[in-house]
């Protein structure tokens, strides 16, 4: 970049030369103004507020409600629809788990479907946080599966590993996020702070399950297809630039509800509930069933468990 | 060059060396101003690519969650490598006292320091949300220190960039003064980034191999070899930008460490050739899902080949290199052109080798063995060669900068 | 002066020691402003944690399984001269003809029973449906049980699906995990089980993500 120097007393015969210089380095930079001006538009979508706004643990709850507030009226400008933005907080002693019964499922994608609806993904690519593997019958090698397959289902030689966050106790997502804007709660899920996260990708790099997306572009929902019932952490339309993840539908699984994507299974292949409770489904699955978890050998210690009958 | 009086403070002497550097470092013949002229022009198509990125969204990109990163990362890797790459310059000159390297190896730091700029820049561009950068920063944001091998980068590449800043600033700033430069101030300051230099590297390949869900990056070979591969690619551009400078500007006494590196290549080349060799052969001869990505990188997984081009062009180059460096004609004169060739050889096979060759192979098979491809967007490519363009011009006005020192060394 | 130098510079990797002894590795799993819940999250909370947090409030909801409506009716194929069609109790003919207690296939079947598919194993229809009162169903040991309760028939053979099924293991189930705050409610076995034809049939698949560079492909090729 040419730069002129600072001090210019016109004397001396520099003076012209300095003058030129002056007056490139202003070209360039004028240059350089015109080439970053789609910066201005990216600009205007952030608001000051948006700008400052401190990490999600950071923030006292009167901030919390203005962020939230701040967010729907956001939501309702521009997608015109009215939503309400729950923080949902983890309910004391739950810790949450999650089972796939492989002799059941099919893979016919309806909790693809359900999350891609409940957690309001962009329409245009089919986003989903949950991708399911057609096997070979008599391999566990997901080398030798297939996730773009269709027609009927299930093909009598192969069955179906569906895959979405494993919510790991040894979170390698976690680990690596350099502004913690992930980070585990005490019922077991994995979040983001979508308002926090600055796009590196780590995260995506570091997980072992394929379970994070990032929005490469705005998501696009179309106003009647908007689930209005949202999370701060969960299922709000996420800005752009950022990474998301399943969160067991954690807007409505800390109201006491089930996950969208097992309420939309046909077979029955899901089941979800509190490790905690002695007589929950999910201790007698554990403690009945021949059970076993993705990828052990990697210490994650996933809270995603998958049997057989 | 102005011998200001050594009473003068600081507060008034430091702005003038400035201005005299500034002025320094913008005069100069009409091919120089057509370099930079044009640098300029390609930089400023990248900083536009990247603002239409920043507006557009990173779908411009050709990367997927499958494949999360890619040229820019590619990139990022291999210029932390050029930066590292300078330390040899430094070793010879401050620990074995290589009289002649020594009066030239602030071309080594400043080096360093056009590529660590060049390295935060590629991590800016693959930012999904650059305008919350701030929340990287220890005490404003929320530093996840010591877990996050991220931060750690940040703080090592940021401590590199300080310390060679340093070092070069006082150098050049005691030069401008007419004064010796009082060790004390800097020769500590040069110990340490030695240790920095390795420690760049390092931490850069620990971002890599301690992802357990990556198997291909998973192995404790890989900061051995990104550190033999960077002392390849960082002597072999240092060599040639000595060749040019000696070319265009007359500045003498750069032959001796011409050969020094070039004695350095010759060994650090097939360094890096035995460890990869090694990672191959315990890759494919272990076989299993583990050599997926190998597979991939090598041959084609599936009917997908995408990589395997590259791959064989970079082993093609190395090999070739290494052999050109093995000859003893080439430290020769008579031989510049091949010694230049054998350069740019080792450099463009590095590159590919680190970047192309080893951070997308990370990423196919994905971590649910879906195999999605990546070839990097035009939008990538312009970014990309911004950059460079970038750190080139930083590189070249340093380098004006310092020719004073270079011409006629204080020793 | 080199001895100052290399003072320094052991100074400095002595203070880098340190620091990183001083910072303790940390996860960030807390992440919880403990107290500042929103309104609905917090009038739950508050009960709960009132209790021993590890003990989960008693369910005060129910589970209920969906159940069928009661014996079947048969559609009439014609009309009345009115113009109505109707239906008929199966017991409208049964009452009247004698069982054929060994019949266990379809094929033989007519009238009313045309064309019906039957794939339930090799049972006879009496070993389900009950020869002396047509509107209901027997097991096993003779005992009558009400079309609505079928779910009781099923068990006698599908002992471990039933077993599954009252653990949440099977069938699948809707409304809320947690009974303290809500409902559930689940399948019948013949919701998704047609009990002549029980296996679960194919369905296709409707739903994929459309990844930009991830193209349906090939059966991918063995190794």
């Amino acid at each position: 970049m040419e730069t002129s120097k600072p001090s210019l007393p016109i004397v001396e015969n520099f003076s012209r030369r300095a003058a030129v210089k002056g007056g490139f380095a202003t070209l360039g930079a004028a240059a350089f103004v015109a080439a970053v001006s789609p910066l201005r538009q990216a600009a205007k979508n952030t608001t000051a507020a948006e700008f400052m706004q401190q990490h999600y643990t950071e923030l006292s709850p009167e901030q919390k409600s203005d962020v939230i507030a701040r967010l729907e009226t956001e939501a309702k400008e521009k997608h015109g629809v009215d939503v309400h933005i729950s923080d949902d907080r983890p309910i004391p002693g739950t810790k949450f788990v999650y089972a796939i019964n492989l002799s059941v499922c099919n893979g016919n994608g309806k909790c693809v479907e359900a999350c891609h609806k409940e957690n309001n993904h962009d329409r245009t690519t089919n986003q989903s946080y949950i991708r399911v593997i057609e096997m070979p019958k008599g391999t566990m090698d997901m080398e030798q599966g297939s996730t773009t397959y269709t027609g009927a289902v299930p093909k009598d030689d192969k069955f179906y590993l569906p895959v979405q966050c494993q919510q790991c106790d040894e979170p390698p997502c976690v680990d690596v996020c350099p502004v913690k804007a992930t980070w585990k709660e005490e019922d077991g899920i994995v979040v983001v702070d979508y308002n926090w996260c600055i796009g590196c990708r780590y995260c995506e790099a570091a997980c072992p399950y394929h379970a994070r997306r990032f929005n490469w572009k705005e998501p696009e929902v179309p106003a009647e297809e908007i689930n209005p019932d949202q999370g701060y952490l969960s299922n709000r339309v996420r800005p752009v630039g950022v990474v998301e993840k399943c969160t067991y539908c954690l807007h409505r699984t800390r109201k006491g509800k089930l996950p969208a994507c097992l309420e939309a299974c046909p077979t029955g292949a899901r089941v979800f509930g509190n490790i905690l409770d002695k007589d929950s489904n999910i201790r007698w699955i554990l403690e009945n069933k021949r059970v076993y978890i993705l990828k052990e050998e990697l210490g994650t210690k996933p809270a995603f468990f998958y049997y057989f009958d | 060059m102005s011998n200001t009086a050594t009473t003068e403070s600081h507060i008034s002497s430091y702005p003038k060396f400035i201005g005299r550097s500034l002025w320094l470092a913008t005069e100069g013949s009409f091919g120089f101003y057509a370099w930079m002229t044009m640098l300029t022009a390609i930089f400023l198509v990248g900083a536009n690519a990247w603002a239409n990125q920043v507006a557009g969204g990173m779908v411009g990109t050709n990367m997927t969650d499958q494949v999360s990163w890619g040229l820019y990362i590619a990139n990022f890797t291999f210029m932390v490598g050029l930066a590292a790459g300078g330390v040899m310059m430094v070793i010879p000159a401050y620990l074995y006292h290589d009289r002649k390297m020594h009066d030239v190896v602030i071309i080594g730091e400043l080096l360093a320091v056009a590529a660590i700029v060049m390295c935060l820049m590629f991590v800016v561009a693959d930012l999904g949300r650059p305008d919350r950068f701030w929340h990287l920063i220890p005490g404003i944001g929320k530093f996840n220190f010591p877990i996050s091998m991220l931060t750690w980068d940040v703080i090592v590449l940021n401590g590199y960039l300080v310390l060679n800043l340093h070092i070069c600033g006082y150098l050049l700033y005691m030069r401008f003064l007419g004064r010796r430069p009082n060790p004390v101030w800097y020769v500590p300051f040069v110990m340490v980034s030695i240790v920095w230099a390795i420690s760049i590297h390092t931490v850069t390949a620990f971002l890599y191999c301690g992802l357990g869900g990556r198997p291909f990056w998973n192995t404790a070979l890989l900061a051995p070899r990104f550190l033999a591969s960077a002392f390849v690619s960082g002597p072999a551009f240092i060599i040639v930008s000595m060749i040019l400078i000696k070319r265009l500007t007359g500045v003498i006494g750069l032959d001796q460490p011409i050969a020094t590196l070039t004695k350095i290549i010759r060994v650090t080349i097939l360094i890096n050739l035995l460890m990869v060799a090694s990672e191959l052969f315990t890759e494919f001869y272990t076989g299993g899902s583990h050599v997926s990505a190998a597979k991939y990188l090598f041959f084609g997984l599936h009917g997908k080949t995408a990589l395997v081009p590259w791959t064989w062009t970079a082993i093609g180059l190395n090999i070739t290199a290494a052999l050109l460096f093995l000859w003893s004609g080439i430290l020769s004169e008579r031989w510049r052109p091949l010694l230049i060739t054998a350069c740019a050889m080792a450099f463009v096979g590095t590159w590919i080798e680190k970047g192309m060759g080893l951070i997308i192979p990370g990423f196919i098979p994905s971590t649910l063995h879906e195999i999605v491809e990546y070839v990097p967007s035009q939008l990538e490519w312009k970014v990309t060669v911004g950059i460079w363009a970038f750190g080139l011009m930083i590189f070249t006005i340093a380098i004006k900068t310092a020719l004073p020192t270079l011409k006629r060394p204080i020793h | 002066m080199p001895r100052i130098a290399s003072l320094i510079f052991v100074c400095l990797i002595a203070s880098m020691v340190a620091a990183a002894l001083v910072a303790p590795p940390q996860r960030n799993t807390d992440g919880s402003p403990a107290a500042e819940a929103t309104l609905e999250s917090n009038a739950l909370a508050d009960e709960s944690s009132a209790d021993a947090p590890t003990h989960p409030k008693p369910p005060t909801f129910a589970v209920t399984v969906r159940r069928p409506d009661g014996p079947p009716r048969i559609e009439l194929a014609g009309s009345d001269p009115q113009g109505r069609s109707g239906t008929v109790a199966c017991s409208t003919c049964h009452s009247v003809r004698p069982p054929d207690l060994q019949n266990r296939t379809a094929a033989t079947l007519n009238e009313f029973h045309q064309g019906m598919q039957f794939n339930h194993g090799t049972i006879a229809c009496y070993s389900c449906h009950n020869p002396d009162d047509a509107d209901s169903l027997r097991l096993a040991d003779g005992t009558r049980v009400d079309y609505s309760d079928v779910m009781t028939l099923c068990s006698q053979c599908h002992g471990p699906q039933a077993t599954s099924f009252a653990h949440g293991a099977h069938g699948g189930m809707n409304g809320f995990w947690d009974l303290s705050r809500g409902p559930q409610t689940k399948n019948n076995c013949i919701d998704c089980h047609d009990p002549h034809a029980p296996s679960f049939p194919k369905m296709i698949v409707g739903f994929k993500p459309k990844d930009r560079f991830n193209a349906p492909h090939p059966e991918p090729e063995p190794h």
